[in-house]
């Protein structure tokens, strides 16, 4: 018989509650991280814009390349779990310098998420309440008050409050888009010309925000050490949330187009088609039941990309990468609460202040999701990139997981590049924030050498996990 | 609030929502599967899944697909290199625990403690994380000794058990209700073993038979304190509740007694 590999006799991230959540509560987070009824109501419109006629193609295009990530993903959470998420799983593959990239894109993207699933929850209570910028600051203060307590109490308590309200938004959100679907096209002046086919570069510039529509699926991963199963639940919510939010977006897509079928211009010619949709038809409800899914999708959104933002911030102190208090856990309730109290009220503020000096707060979203998403697309394509060579790693290496990485990376590789091209003020950002990384980077690599090269800790096996070993 | 199916713990994954049907290529899979898992018993852990698959003759990526499959349902664990497996502790499920005879001195000191209270006294083993009645009080026979391995959170010493576990839930099948005072609930569970270590004393009143309870307490090994087995007075339920501090008292001391003598 073999030699036993040495096993610690506790798990680097304990103090987390281990091996708790059920499957939907699992699922329930990376849903609402990727909060599809916000997107079905938003994107359809910015994806028409760039795509025309090929808005429902480049819909399907955005959720082969969702699912395809969720593949490369699912290769590392069905064989570790890791309260870090993606960089945790990218140091398995590339390493600590690729991990600490992927670690500070999570972070970018996982905060900015956050504040924006603030701003837009705020933005749309203030819709609904009537009001100015005040109302909608102090609705921001309210709703991270909320998520802190959530994030606090635990993820279980908070998996089904975000779960309740999240369904409870998309299904309002499907009930609208079926009766608009049901009253068919708005009548238009007659012959409309078809839309010109866009073409192949048509169909690239709106899969673009179609891919945005589909960040935060993959937030599951970060309660690895936290599911009951880990490696059966976290790869199937992940999977399960992209083909779910596909399906809803294409549907969403196509009750839009069909509705401005009849239109000059089509639905590329609207700003909110939703909103003419339902009021050409003299339902003046519709408005105020959209922003209340809308408000409480972002709200859900919020609560889900806490417990995965102070999570990432939870495992890189742990490592010794962030600051060690970060790395504490609350011994009754067992949550990170030391990261959830001091990250979270960073993202309200990046929304909250710039409200409050005057600048409109739609335009703050916006902002926020735009950035968030060049941090997921970082962090996607690192994982992407990282999976294969995990697997040839640990002798695993199959050519489905080669397959995959081989058609997704460059196509990543393409949408970050378009993105950032196309958004210079995001490109300047992130490249600011590149640089800060690399001098954090720089840093820890001259003075903390054997902390980065423990990055990426995950809930390993230990001593009692081991059938007789502990006997 | 009750919770979603899936929070009941012990609901084995395929019974959810009803058996799967067999199709005519499963058969081959369920022997492929069971190949994998007595290769890691055969090769010891750390054993890699290129080594399973080639002394197994699969194909690779069968083998990876069968040994994540087992690594999820627990059954095997990756260990920390995430290369080698070993089996999980829901392996032990699989196994009967081996008999064991109980030492002379062991016996004498159950005895002595049969003599000094008018309660019955058992001796369990925990061997494989499985709880099993090793010396039963023959004036008053302990209940069925399979309804106590089935069901170890319903007795005195099984939650002993329960509670050396990182969690209880890989050990349990079925929170059943027995009596009106049963503890059915995942969370009250925990928070009664949360007692047992706390205390050092298990106990369980009226929640299989509405008459009766009982008390444990665990007998560890001298070295490096693993728990071995667990010592049991059963009683009348309402003498459990509020028990004489005299007899947990002697109860200790004999499992103390019995450490050296069965580890």
């Amino acid at each position: 018989m073999r030699h036993l590999p040495s096993l610690r006799e506790r798990s680097p991230v304990h103090g987390l509650e281990r091996r708790r959540l059920g499957v939907l509560d699992v699922f329930a987070q990376s849903v609402s991280g990727a909060a599809p009824s916000a997107a079905m109501a938003a994107t359809p419109v910015i994806v028409a814009a760039s795509a025309g006629g090929a808005t429902i193609v480049s819909f399907a295009v955005a959720t082969v390349l969702a699912l395809l990530v969720a593949a490369c993903i699912g290769r590392f959470t069905r064989r570790m779990a890791a309260p870090g998420g993606l960089y945790s799983l990218t140091a398995q593959g590339l390493g600590p310098g690729a991990a600490f990239a992927c670690g500070v894109a999570s972070l970018l993207g996982y905060g900015l998420l956050c504040a924006a699933a603030v701003a837009g929850a705020s933005t749309f209570l203030t819709v609904l309440l009537g009001g100015g910028r005040r109302v909608t600051v102090a609705a921001a203060l309210v709703v991270g008050v909320v998520v802190v307590g959530l994030a606090l109490r635990g993820v279980r308590v908070a998996a089904r409050v975000v779960l309740l309200v999240e369904t409870v938004a998309i299904t309002v959100l499907v009930v609208v888009f079926a009766l608009l679907l049901a009253g068919g096209s708005l009548p238009g002046p007659g012959d409309v010309p078809a839309a010109p086919d866009p073409g192949l570069s048509g169909i690239a510039a709106g899969v673009l925000p179609a891919v945005a529509a589909f960040i935060g699926f993959e937030i599951a991963t970060s309660l690895g050490a936290e599911a009951r199963r880990p490696f059966r639940t976290v790869p199937r919510a992940v999977g399960a949330t992209a083909a779910v939010a596909g399906v809803l977006y294409l549907f969403a897509a196509y009750t839009q187009v069909v509705g401005f079928a009849g239109t000059p211009g089509g639905l590329a010619g609207q700003t909110e088609p939703v909103l003419v949709l339902a009021s050409a038809r003299g339902w003046s409800w519709i408005p105020t039941v959209l922003d209340l899914a809308l408000s409480m999708s972002f709200f859900a959104c919020a609560a889900a990309t806490a417990n995965a933002l102070a999570r990432v911030l939870f495992s890189l102190a742990r490592e010794g990468v962030a600051p060690r208090a970060l790395g504490r856990t609350h011994t009754r309730f067992r949550t990170p609460h030391v990261a959830i109290t001091s990250s979270v009220p960073v993202a309200v503020a990046a929304f909250a202040v710039p409200v409050a000096l005057g600048v409109p707060s739609w335009t703050v979203l916006v902002a926020l999701l735009t950035l968030a998403t060049a941090g997921f697309l970082v962090a996607y394509l690192l994982v992407c990139v990282a999976a294969p060579v995990f697997l040839r790693r640990i002798g695993e290496l199959t050519w489905p997981a080669v397959a995959t990485t081989a058609v997704i990376a460059p196509v990543l590789v393409v949408v970050l590049v378009a993105f950032l091209s196309g958004s210079p003020r995001a490109a300047v950002v992130l490249g600011a924030t590149a640089l800060l990384a690399l001098g954090w980077y720089g840093w820890l690599r001259l003075r903390r050498r054997d902390t980065l090269d423990g990055i990426g800790v995950y809930d390993e096996t230990v001593a009692d996990d081991v059938l007789g070993r502990a006997a | 609030m009750t919770g979603p199916p899936q929070d009941r713990p012990g609901e084995s994954p395929g019974r959810q929502g009803g058996p799967p049907p067999f199709s005519g290529r499963q058969p081959r899979a369920v022997r492929s599967t069971l190949a994998v898992l007595e290769e890691v018993v055969a090769a010891g852990p750390g054993v890699t899944a290129k080594e399973i698959s080639g002394a197994l003759g699969l194909p690779p990526a069968t083998t990876y697909r069968l040994l994540n499959l087992l690594v999820a349902e627990e059954y095997l664990v990756r260990l920390p290199d995430l290369r080698g497996f070993a089996l999980g502790r829901r392996a032990a499920r699989l196994a009967l625990p081996a008999v064991t005879t109980l030492p002379t001195a062991a016996r004498g000191v159950l005895e002595h403690l049969r003599g000094m209270v008018r309660w019955g006294v058992h001796l369990a083993s925990f061997d494989g994380g499985q709880l099993r009645i090793v010396d039963p009080d023959p004036d008053h026979p302990p209940s069925d000794a399979d309804l106590l391995a089935r069901y170890p959170q319903v007795s005195a010493l099984g939650r002993l058990l329960l509670a050396e576990q990182p969690d209880w839930r890989a050990l349990v099948r079925d929170l059943r209700t027995f009596t009106a005072h049963t503890v059915a609930s995942p969370d009250e569970l925990t928070a009664r073993l949360a007692e047992v270590t706390r205390d050092g004393l298990a106990r369980q009143c009226g929640e299989l038979r509405a008459d009766r309870g009982c008390l444990a307490v665990a007998v560890r090994a001298p070295g490096d304190g693993r728990l071995v087995a667990g010592l049991a007075l059963s009683g009348p339920a309402h003498r459990i509740a509020d028990p004489d501090p005299e007899l947990v008292e002697a109860l200790r001391d004999h499992a103390r007694r019995l450490e050296p003598l069965l580890a």
